[in-house]
């Protein structure tokens, strides 16, 4: 995934893409190209995702259980290989949801400015 | 293709499919939708092979691991001679290496082929300070008194080596042997295959009659009949009855033949030195049964004619008492083969680092096809570990070839454990890790720049004005190829050099053809000092008459040899001797001295008249005239063998010869002669070499002095029947094998270091063909040209062998207990090496400079 330029393309791949990907698929089932487009459509345009961490992602993703796959057609009648979310699937979105929650509040809490000491009790 | 591929392979083309058709519902035009599409979705094969890892997961190296060898291995029919020469180098340094390994392995590290043969220790007490060396041992008192109070080990055997003749049974031969306690055999845990071992009755002297036989000695000798049991053979004269036969390949100590008991007499005169072996008992440690020992020997009462010597207790593992003389040599040459195997490594480093910049186009297409850097370091470091795998396979028959050349180099009887040298798993073991190793070690840094090649730079090579890529790096190896090579040259050359000094050392006697003969003398058979004076008249008459024999002699102990007699003696001096001085006691015929070159400096020899009757006489050498009478005659004082001499005991000096080197250190002896025939005691004569100088045109004549031998006692064999040379020979045959090895490695060293300088320097002069064409029209002359590729050579050469020379003087210092009269720091040897290492070097580069000075200025500037 190329968001911002500078971030690590690996940092991305091992943690947040998974997350991403599976928060996509709750909405229901989808392909790749569809899943690519839903995540740039929902972040407005900032996070690109690179087809060479999508596909390896889905593919890992499914190896893990975490989703499934399946041939059905398209609206325009070609054959298309669609994801969906598993009940593991699930489970995982919820825990990786709340872990990103937290590193995300660790973060902004380190971010964030330090509160006037004088105020302290 | 499998299902799984045409599906993702699908998957990718819907998905571009549908990013097309999105596009020109946008209102896109058909070509532009798919460019911007394919844009946008990268490198298919990229995207396809990223896919498949995440689909196969960690089982995927496998598979790759198959692919990258089928590749590697098509890499390699492709290069023919690149293959050839590196896989022929590396077989060479791994078989060399394997073959050393095989040796070290089965002397040095194998477990000694007994029964728990780690708990087996040799018990040592002797004086720190005697003027000889003794294997570890005990006093045969010490060792009755140890042997019943010692409790860190299970029971404690004693053993003697011994030679014997065997005679009655086919010819007279003398044979290795031992001397052993009864429980010496349950000690190791070694149990006769045939028959029994001996008993405690038998142990004791006089019910000793019994022997027992070696595998090999029963299956030679007798056939292998089983009906030897209990049959009786002669052995020194004395009837022994056979007892039992050991299992195969049991030898201890040192190729023993046959055993008989140890059966201790104690002599109230003299004490007898002998190894003990013990079995720790389980949970005693050495230091445990050290201060025991310690304990056991402080309590004995003190013998008054070993006071004032300290005596130091040491309980030493077995296996060290028997291999530790050869250790250090052994290593030595473990270590000079490594080097080898290191510049080889070098070698084909520097072929697989050429080779890389051949197929830099090959790697650039790879890459911008989609494959990562790590994917094609993988690649050409599968295909190195592949070369070094081919390498190592060939290296296996070169180390069976290797391990045979090396054991018939091998001087006989030097090396212990020889029968147990074999090939075995280890060494199949070894050789694999050597080749992975070697493998790794020499593919690591060009697969990694390899990888690192950028595709643009690759597939757009422009001019290149500095000698190519990995420039810094092949002269690197060649460097350190040059360095290693020099060591192993200065450790040769040192060997060499001290080879040529023992070769030309003044040895005090001029005897080269002279041939030796000696016999020994069985107490059965010759009780007394005038039986064995009486054989010693008729084979010197016998000898005498052999047509061709222009001298001849009798010594009891020969220069060169590893056996005498030492002792002090007393001497009408004005100043008393110095405490401890002795001196060697060496009993002679007359003749001798003449017959073996020793020059008389004052006085005369002995004759026939200096018989037991006559006035007692000696003859010194001359270190002792010179420390006993400095700056007098020696000719006429008197000096006794006894420590409290009588009126009677005093013996006149008759006459001065030189000092001859006399054993294996080639050092020289201070030596006092006796005339045989006025010797009383019969170990002073029992053993005695005949010496016999042929006439300028005689031809062999041992057939003849054994001939004699036979006329005048048929029950005696002959022994160490050679000319002085070949015993001079026999006598630094260890150096000289080291000396041998050595120089092969260093050979094998300075080829290859050549051969890597030649291949750098070559790639070098091609890589440049455009800048030296440039020069070239520019105005530079061949000469110039050939001085700028020598140039350097030149420096490549100078600097290995600056590195070389710190390296020989920190190493070199590991040959010091094999070199005579040369320091390991011999500037001459160095310089001598050096010199031929630069020229070698620059013979290596100069071909290349040759053809370097043959490029056409136009040619080289249209080509590409």
């Amino acid at each position: 995934m190329t968001g911002p330029r500078g971030l690590s393309r690996i940092e991305l791949l091992q943690g947040t893409l998974d997350l991403i990907v599976l928060q996509t698929l709750r909405w229901g089932p989808s392909h790749g190209y569809g899943i690519a487009q839903a995540i740039r459509a929902s972040s407005e345009d900032v996070l690109q995702v690179d087809t060479g961490s999508l596909y390896p992602a889905l593919h890992r993703l499914e190896r893990k259980g975490w989703i499934a796959a399946e041939w059905s057609t398209s609206e325009n009648k070609q054959r298309v290989r669609v994801y969906r979310l598993t009940v593991e699937g699930r489970k995982q979105l919820a825990r990786e949801r709340s872990q990103w929650e937290q590193l995300s509040r660790a973060i902004g809490a380190v971010l964030a400015p330090p509160a006037p000491r004088g105020n302290e009790p | 293709m499998s299902r799984r591929d045409e599906e993702l392979q699908e998957e990718i083309a819907a998905h571009l499919r549908m990013a097309i058709a999105d596009r020109m519902a946008r209102g896109a035009s058909r070509e532009e939708a798919e460019r911007a599409a394919r844009r946008e979705f990268g490198n298919v094969t990229h995207v396809a092979e990223v896919t498949r890892e995440a689909q196969r997961g960690p089982a995927l190296w496998l598979e790759r691991l198959a692919q990258d060898l089928r590749y590697g291995w098509r890499a390699l029919r492709r290069t023919p001679a690149f293959t050839a020469v590196a896989v022929a180098t590396l077989a060479l340094a791994i078989g060399a290496n394997s073959a050393v390994f095989t040796v070290v392995n089965s002397v040095l590290l194998a477990p000694l082929p007994f029964r728990d043969p780690g708990r087996l220790y040799a018990a040592s007490y002797l004086p720190a300070d005697l003027p000889f060396e003794l294997p570890p041992g005990l006093d045969d008192r010490l060792y009755l008194e140890y042997r019943g109070h010692v409790s860190r080990f299970e029971q404690v055997a004693g053993y003697q080596r011994q030679a014997l003749t065997l005679s009655g049974a086919g010819d007279a031969t003398r044979l290795a042997g031992a001397r052993a306690s009864a429980n010496f055999f349950e000690v190791l845990g070694v149990q006769p295959a045939l028959g029994r071992a001996f008993t405690p009755q038998e142990d004791q002297a006089g019910t000793d009659q019994v022997v027992i036989l070696s595998d090999r000695l029963w299956r030679t000798r007798f056939n292998g009949d089983r009906s030897v049991l209990g049959a009786t053979i002669t052995l020194d004269g004395i009837p022994r009855t056979v007892i039992g036969v050991m299992p195969r390949g049991f030898t201890f100590p040192a190729a023993s033949e046959l055993w008989t008991p140890l059966a201790l007499r104690l002599d109230a005169g003299n004490s007898f030195i002998f190894p003990v072996v013990g079995r720790l008992r389980a949970g005693a440690t050495p230091d445990q049964a050290k201060s025991e020992l310690e304990a056991i020997a402080g309590a004995m009462p003190q013998d008054p004619r070993t006071a004032g010597s300290h005596p130091a207790a040491a309980i030493i593992p077995l296996k060290q008492t028997l291999t530790s003389h050869v250790r250090t040599s052994l290593l030595v040459l473990a270590g000079a083969v490594l080097f080898v195997l290191l510049i080889a490594c070098a070698n084909v480093a520097n072929l697989l680092l050429i080779r890389a910049a051949t197929r830099r186009h090959e790697m650039a297409v790879r890459v911008a096809l989609g494959a990562s850097r790590g994917r094609i370091a993988r690649q050409l470091l599968t295909e190195s570990v592949l070369i070094g795998l081919i390498g190592g396979a060939f290296g296996i028959l070169v180390a069976f070839a290797g391990v045979r050349g090396l054991l018939a180099m091998a001087p006989a009887g030097r090396i212990p454990r020889v029968d147990e040298v074999q090939v075995n798993g280890w060494v199949l073991l070894f050789t694999l890790a050597v080749s992975l190793i070697t493998g790794i070690l020499f593919g690591l840094v060009p697969a990694k720049s390899g990888a690192r090649r950028e595709p643009q730079e690759a597939l757009g090579q422009g001019m290149r004005l500095m000698g190519g890529p990995h420039y810094r790096l092949r002269s690197v190896f060649v460097t350190g190829e040059i360095a290693l090579a020099l060591i192993l040259l200065t450790g040769a050359g040192l060997m060499i050099k001290s080879f040529l000094i023992m070769r030309s050392l003044d040895t005090g006697y001029d005897a080269s053809r002279v041939v030796t003969m000696a016999v020994d003398l069985p107490p059965i058979a010759f009780p007394d000092a005038a039986r064995m004076q009486a054989f010693h008249t008729a084979l010197l008459e016998r000898l005498a008459r052999i047509p061709g024999a222009r001298a001849v002699g009798a010594v009891s102990f020969r220069p060169m040899s590893d056996m005498g007699i030492m002792g002090d003696f007393q001497a009408e001096s004005p100043t008393p001797l110095p405490h401890g001085y002795t001196v060697d006691k060496t009993t002679v015929s007359p003749g001798y001295f003449g017959a073996l070159g020793i020059r008389m400096l004052a006085g005369r020899d002995f004759t026939a008249a200096d018989r037991a009757g006559a006035p007692g006489v000696v003859v010194v050498s001359e270190a002792v005239a010179r420390r006993i009478w400095p700056n007098q005659s020696a000719v006429g004082k008197r000096i006794s063998m006894q420590d409290h001499p009588g009126p009677n005991d005093w013996l006149s000096v008759i006459g001065v010869v030189n000092d001859v080197v006399q054993d294996e250190h080639l050092s020289r002896h201070s030596t006092i002669y006796l005339p045989y025939l006025q010797t009383t005691l019969p170990f002073f004569i029992s053993h005695m070499t005949f010496v016999v100088r042929p006439a300028p045109q005689a031809g062999n004549l041992a057939p003849e002095m054994r001939a004699a031998l036979r006329d005048v006692d048929p029950a005696v064999p002959a022994q160490a029947l050679q000319t002085m040379d070949e015993s001079m020979l026999d006598t630094i045959a260890e150096p000289v094998f080291q000396m041998r090895l050595l120089t092969a490695f260093a050979i094998l060293a300075l080829l290859l270091a050549a051969l890597g300088t030649y291949g750098v320097l070559a790639y070098d002069v091609t890589e440049r063909t455009r800048e030296i064409g440039l020069r070239i029209a520019l105005g530079a002359t061949p000469g110039n040209v050939l001085r700028m590729v020598l140039r350097r050579t030149a420096a490549l050469a100078l600097v290995g062998a600056a590195l070389g020379i710190l390296g020989s003087l920190a190493l070199t210092s590991v040959l010091s207990k094999s070199l005579f009269e040369v320091k390991p720091t011999d500037p001459a040897t160095l310089a001598a090496v050096t010199a031929v290492l630069v020229l070698a070097a620059l013979l290596a580069g100069y071909l290349p400079a040759q053809r370097a000075t043959r490029i056409r200025a136009l040619t080289a500037l249209l080509q590409d």
